[in-house]
């Protein structure tokens, strides 16, 4: 089966590169996101894709057609690729299902694909409203099912909930991964935001200077980065240095196990929930004095310092709670990540 | 694109002209009449005028523009429409009606041509103006207000600013207006730069130095366009967020009621009320002089076919260069903009002759025909229509387009489905403007304009080539009417909009 | 906002346009008519084109403007012009349009009919009426005899602040022209120069000047003679009952000068219907029409027009000057500012 989207060495320079020979693949049915910090290409790569701009270098293959390459540009209108913008970008002076029905061949624009597509969002009924008059989470729902409509190979959003309020977000997402997988769509989610990332992929590409580092399932990106970048990228880690041994490491929090075998100094990535305050069933442990605390409700963070002056983050349910000069035992679950330093 | 490249030739085409004419002679002569010390006397004295009289309509423009839009004026929305309408005035009618009542303001100290540009064009500065002060975002002004301004001080720094390329475009009509104008500088008396072309027609027969003094005008609106050009600045003004700004909050004006009231009615008063006067006047005076009513429909007609027809015609040509040079910057689109206004700083005289000289190489079958005259309006007027829809092309967020394009519709497609939807109601008013102003056109209308055909404002000339003044004042009258119904669309279509 | 009142905006507009532009475009199709350019008034010439067509059966299709923007035109549309016939306002325009080449001779029996004065040397345009400046004064207030006989006389002490003059006016202008093609740039200017020097009132136009000495505001005024016959003829009573008198400078002086409204036949156009034409504005119909209507000149020999005190032909004693060469207006206006006459 042909992928929905195929990268391949795609470069790309403003002023400054911005891609440096980046390779992607989306399979179809695949929701990826792309996942690296501000001005690390992204958005720069989905308006190559979409064809709002042209590459330097590199291919650009959507569902086996060579849409951009040495002297090709297939135009945005001809490449099926139907985009998501920031902010939804609804049309002002049409209505909701003048706005789904918008790519659609002339004669279907006002047909029961465009109320079908509105039902798979969960906007049944609202077609007759103008977008003014939609909440913007309904903005941004109507945004998608306007890229749905007319079946594109593939759908590219660009950080789509970042105008969202952070109670509406989780919903909308959901709501959106809903209506992608729904509609059994490839798509590529542009996005900033780890947890967010994570969150709604299938596969989770990590970006950064212009290239992937690392694509792969959202759990295998957090529990095995690729790099110490990618580890502390994709969720908080604490750092600290080590000296490894076979698939052991030693460090300020004692001997702990790695998946890999190394040798000599390294960094070591620690999650905040592999810490473990006063354990009860016999882990290992050092002392540890609680130096802050933060209060999450669901669970809290705390800072901690060990006696060797190094500081290290845990996080704990809401319940165990010790106040700040605490003097408590911290323990490590699981394998730990080392990257040679 | 080519339909832009296409637009900016046609608008090229009276250069063209020009150079032939003023190279006839052989170079030395050009050079010879454009050292003469009264071209550049003139020259200076016109380019004086215009600075006076641009200050002057931006001072008054945004005054009233602020006022009527962003203040509690008493009769704030009927202001909004009355400020506005001295665009219906020819400036040779304020001329007449001035000086029927004021004779002595005639001169060539310029008070008089000063006055009567100034009250004819300050609707040029206060209609872009206006309409951006509504779209402004007034969240700028509140976080001025809240950091410790005052007002006035949040005014100048946070609101100014962002009207900054309403002004210059609006004052560079201003400015282009006042050198082409010939109506109201012959009838005040004030030796202008037009005039010199004027006289080389009507003395020497001379067509050279008319097309000498035609190029300079060209590169003296070179020169303004650049300048319009850098004082926009190098800024986005396009606002950055979701869905429409709020509507400003109104300024109660308290004790500052009267004065602002005052300035409001004496501004309009005198634009709107000196004109009317010398009209009811002039009409009552020549009661008994029986009015041809068989004259005035048809000239009325006449007027409002080809208005219509200019309007439609020349806004047409002018979405394809206003909405490259809104969406695409770069050196080629900002060209064929800037070459669109060469026509408007021409004097009507040098265009007609510019098309006559053209269109019977080109296209001598058309000659004198509808076509041609339509033509000529184009090249004089296209500015004003290229202006509105770059400025509401502009406002338009890319990235609707973008999604027009993704979901299949080609560049022309997404012109017609989003960029020209979206952007009507600024096209609109734009079209409204050059209606307005083939209304009052004259010397090019007298030219070119079919045999039989008779506008009001060539009716209005008749007569008052016999000094009949009462027998013109019907004709005047009914043109300064007609033209206030679209000034009128003008300001509500701009303006007061839900 | 939507796009649909848009376009019925538009469409209406298209409509109404189409609908206008052919109501008033019919009856534009007149291949058989003379197409006549001219910078004579609408409302005064074309009772007389409707009389030609009336005599002749030959329609008549006029372009109004200014001389000379209609001047320049002919010169832009060479030999592709539509005109047949240019009547023009003065002369300089047909002599710019004779020196392009632009006219065709007229027949020498039209020619003759017409003082040489008053024609083209090259026979390409004849005049058809005259225009002449006078003096006028204050007859209670002024010694008709004491009057100078010619322009220098103004310059005298004794008229200091005494006389009005119009500076904007076209014929004004003219008559600086024919003072510089007559005496030379420094004669003109050493007239100027004493001119100014005597004070003179500047008035916005003929009709106010006339107006003031006629009152008795004012002793002297330099202005255009059928104004005083015009005024004859809207007082009861007529030029008699006028304070205002008419005092003319011996013959020659450039204070008399006479221009003329000319007509010309354009090239290529020489038949016997522009042939006609001509014929019918020298002839005693037309030639009457324009003394009683315009009060200008006649310039045929015999008219009898019923304008009480308009001279005849013969008293008209203009200055020697080629009409043809009032074509320096510019060089005019110039020296006038360098005077300080503005």
């Amino acid at each position: 089966m042909t992928r929905a989207l195929q990268v391949r060495g795609l470069r790309k320079a403003y002023d400054a590169p911005v891609l440096a020979g980046l390779d992607l693949d989306v399979e179809p049915g695949q929701l990826v996101t792309l996942l690296g910090p501000s001005g690390c290409g992204k958005t720069t790569l989905l308006r190559l894709v979409a064809g709002f701009d042209s590459a330097d270098g590199g291919t650009v293959e959507v569902a086996g057609r060579l849409v951009e390459g040495p002297g090709a540009h297939l135009p945005p209108e001809r490449r099926r690729v139907a985009v998501v913008p920031q902010e939804g970008a609804l049309f002002p002076h049409l209505s909701v299902a003048a706005n789904v029905g918008f790519g659609l061949p002339r004669g279907q624009r006002t047909g029961r694909r465009t109320e079908e597509v509105l039902e798979l969002v969960g906007l049944a009924g609202l077609g007759g409203r103008m977008p003014h008059e939609l909440s913007g989470g309904q903005q941004q729902r109507v945004a998608v099912a306007r890229a749905l409509a007319p079946g594109p190979s593939l759908v590219l959003l660009d950080e789509p909930f970042s105008a969202l309020d952070a109670g509406l977000r989780a919903q909308v997402r959901a709501e959106v991964r809903a209506s992608l997988h729904a509609a059994g769509a490839s798509a590529v989610l542009v996005t900033h935001d780890q947890q967010e990332a994570l969150s709604v992929a299938d596969v989770v590409a990590v970006v950064r200077e212009g290239r992937v580092v690392q694509a792969a399932a959202p759990w295998e990106v957090y529990s095995a980065p690729a790099d110490l970048g990618v580890a502390t990228f994709v969720g908080e880690a604490v750092v600290l240095r080590g000296e490894a041994v076979g698939k052991a490491v030693d460090t300020p929090l004692g001997r702990l196990a790695v998946g890999a075998v190394l040798h000599g100094a390294v960094d070591v990535v620690v999650r905040p929930e592999q810490l473990d305050v006063d354990p009860r069933d016999g882990l290992p442990t050092v002392a540890a004095v609680v130096a802050d605390r933060v209060f999450y409700g669901h669970d809290a963070l705390l800072r901690l310092r060990l006696p060797d002056g190094t500081e290290v983050t845990a996080r704990t349910p809401g319940s165990a709670f010790p106040p700040p000069g605490s003097s408590v035992r911290l323990g490590c679950r699981g394998d730990v990540v080392a990257f040679a330093g | 694109m080519l339909p832009a490249v296409a637009t900016a030739l046609l608008a090229l085409a009276p250069l063209v002209y020009l150079v032939v004419r003023a190279l006839e002679d052989g170079v030395g002569t050009a050079a010879g009449l454009l050292w003469r010390e009264r071209t550049a006397w003139l020259l200076v004295r016109s380019l004086l005028l215009a600075t006076a009289v641009t200050a002057a309509c931006l001072v008054l423009g945004v005054a009233l523009a602020w006022l009527t839009t962003r203040t509690r004026l008493p009769g704030r929305r009927a202001w909004v429409v009355v400020a506005a309408l001295p665009l219906a005035v020819p400036t040779y009618v304020a001329a007449f009606a001035w000086l029927s009542f004021l004779p002595g303001l005639a001169g060539s100290r310029g008070v008089g041509a000063f006055v009567v540009l100034t009250t004819c064009c300050y609707p040029y500065v206060l209609l872009p103006v206006a309409a951006a002060l509504r779209r402004a975002d007034p969240a700028g002004e509140e976080v001025a207000r809240s950091l410790g301004l005052t007002a006035w001080q949040a005014f100048r720094r946070v609101t100014l600013p962002q009207l900054r390329p309403a002004l210059a475009a609006g004052g560079l009509l201003v400015a282009l207006y006042v050198l082409s104008d010939f109506g109201a500088v012959s009838i005040m008396r004030f030796d202008a730069f037009t005039r010199v072309i004027y006289n080389s027609y009507s003395s020497a027969f001379d067509r050279t130095p008319a097309a000498v003094l035609g190029l300079l005008l060209v590169a003296v609106t070179l020169v303004l366009v650049w300048l319009e050009g850098r004082s926009r600045g190098r800024a986005g003004y396009s606002r950055v967020g979701q869905g429409g700004p709020r509507t400003a909050a109104l300024v109660p004006l308290g004790r500052t009621a009267v004065p602002a009231l005052a300035l409001v009615g004496g501004v309009t008063a005198v634009s709107l009320g000196v004109p009317a006067a010398a009209l009811v006047y002039w009409t009552a005076r020549g009661a008994s002089t029986s009015l041809d009513a068989g004259e005035l429909l048809p000239a009325a007609l006449t007027s409002l076919g080809v208005a219509a027809l200019g309007a439609l015609v020349t806004t047409l040509l002018a979405v394809p260069v206003g909405v490259l040079a809104a969406r695409r910057g770069g050196r080629l689109p900002r060209l064929l903009e800037r070459a669109s206004y060469l026509g408007h700083a021409l004097p009507g005289i040098v265009v007609a002759l510019a098309v006559v000289f053209l269109s019977l190489r080109v296209v001598p079958a058309l000659y004198q025909e509808l076509p041609v005259l339509v033509l000529a309006y184009v090249v004089l007027f296209l500015p004003l229509a290229v202006g509105a829809v770059h400025a509401s092309a502009a406002q338009s967020p890319p990235a609707l387009e973008e999604v027009a394009r993704s979901a299949g519709s080609s560049p022309a497609a997404v012109l017609r489905r989003v960029t020209l939807p979206l952007a009507a109601p600024g096209i609109g008013a734009g079209a409204v403007l050059v209606f307005l102003t083939v209304m009052k056109e004259l010397p090019a209308t007298l030219v070119l304009r079919p045999l039989g055909y008779d506008t009001l404002a060539t009716r209005l000339w008749t007569e008052t080539g016999v000094a009949d003044y009462a027998a013109a004042a019907p004709y005047a009258a009914l043109l300064v009417l007609l033209s206030a119904v679209p000034a009128w669309v003008l300001t509500t279509r701009t303006g007061e909009r839900s | 906002m939507r796009a649909r009142p848009l376009s019925r905006v538009l469409t209406t507009a298209l409509v109404t346009a189409l609908l206008a532009t052919t109501a008033a475009g019919c009856g534009d199709d007149e291949d058989e008519g003379l197409v006549v350019y001219t910078g004579r008034n609408e409302n005064l010439i074309e009772p007389l084109f409707e009389r030609f067509t009336e005599e002749t059966g030959i329609e008549v299709t006029a372009r109004y403007a200014t001389s000379s923007a209609l001047a320049a035109q002919l010169l832009e549309e060479g030999s592709s012009t539509p005109a047949d016939v240019f009547l023009s306002q003065d002369a300089g325009a047909l002599g710019a349009l004779q020196d392009a080449g632009a006219l065709v001779p007229l027949a020498p029996e039209e020619l003759d009919r017409v003082p040489a004065q008053y024609r083209s040397s090259e026979g390409a345009w004849v005049g058809v009426t005259g225009r002449a400046r006078v003096l006028v004064y204050d007859s209670a207030g002024v010694d008709a005899a004491t009057l100078p006989t010619g322009i220098d006389g103004l310059l005298a002490p004794e008229y200091r602040g005494r006389i009005g003059y119009a500076p904007s006016n076209a014929s004004w202008q003219a008559f600086v022209t024919a003072l510089r093609v007559t005496r030379g740039e420094d004669g003109a200017r050493s007239w100027l120069e004493g001119f100014k020097a005597n004070a003179p009132q500047a008035f916005d136009n003929n009709v106010l000047i006339l107006d003031a000495v006629d009152r008795g505001e004012l002793d002297l005024g330099l202005i255009n003679h059928y104004y005083v016959y015009e005024k004859a003829a809207a007082t009861e009573g007529g030029l008699d009952a006028l304070n205002a008198e008419i005092h003319r400078f011996a013959p020659g002086d450039a204070g008399n000068l006479v221009n003329v409204t000319g007509v010309g036949v354009l090239q290529g156009k020489a038949d016997e219907r522009t042939a006609r034409l001509v014929d019918f504005l020298l002839g005693e119909e037309a030639q009457t029409y324009f003394a009683e209507v315009n009060k200008e000149y006649p310039l045929i020999a015999g008219v009898q027009p019923d304008v009480p005190g308009l001279p005849a032909l013969a008293d008209l004693q203009g200055p020697d000057v080629d009409l043809s060469q009032l074509d320096t207006l510019e060089q005019t206006l110039a020296l006038l500012e360098e005077v300080g006459l503005t």
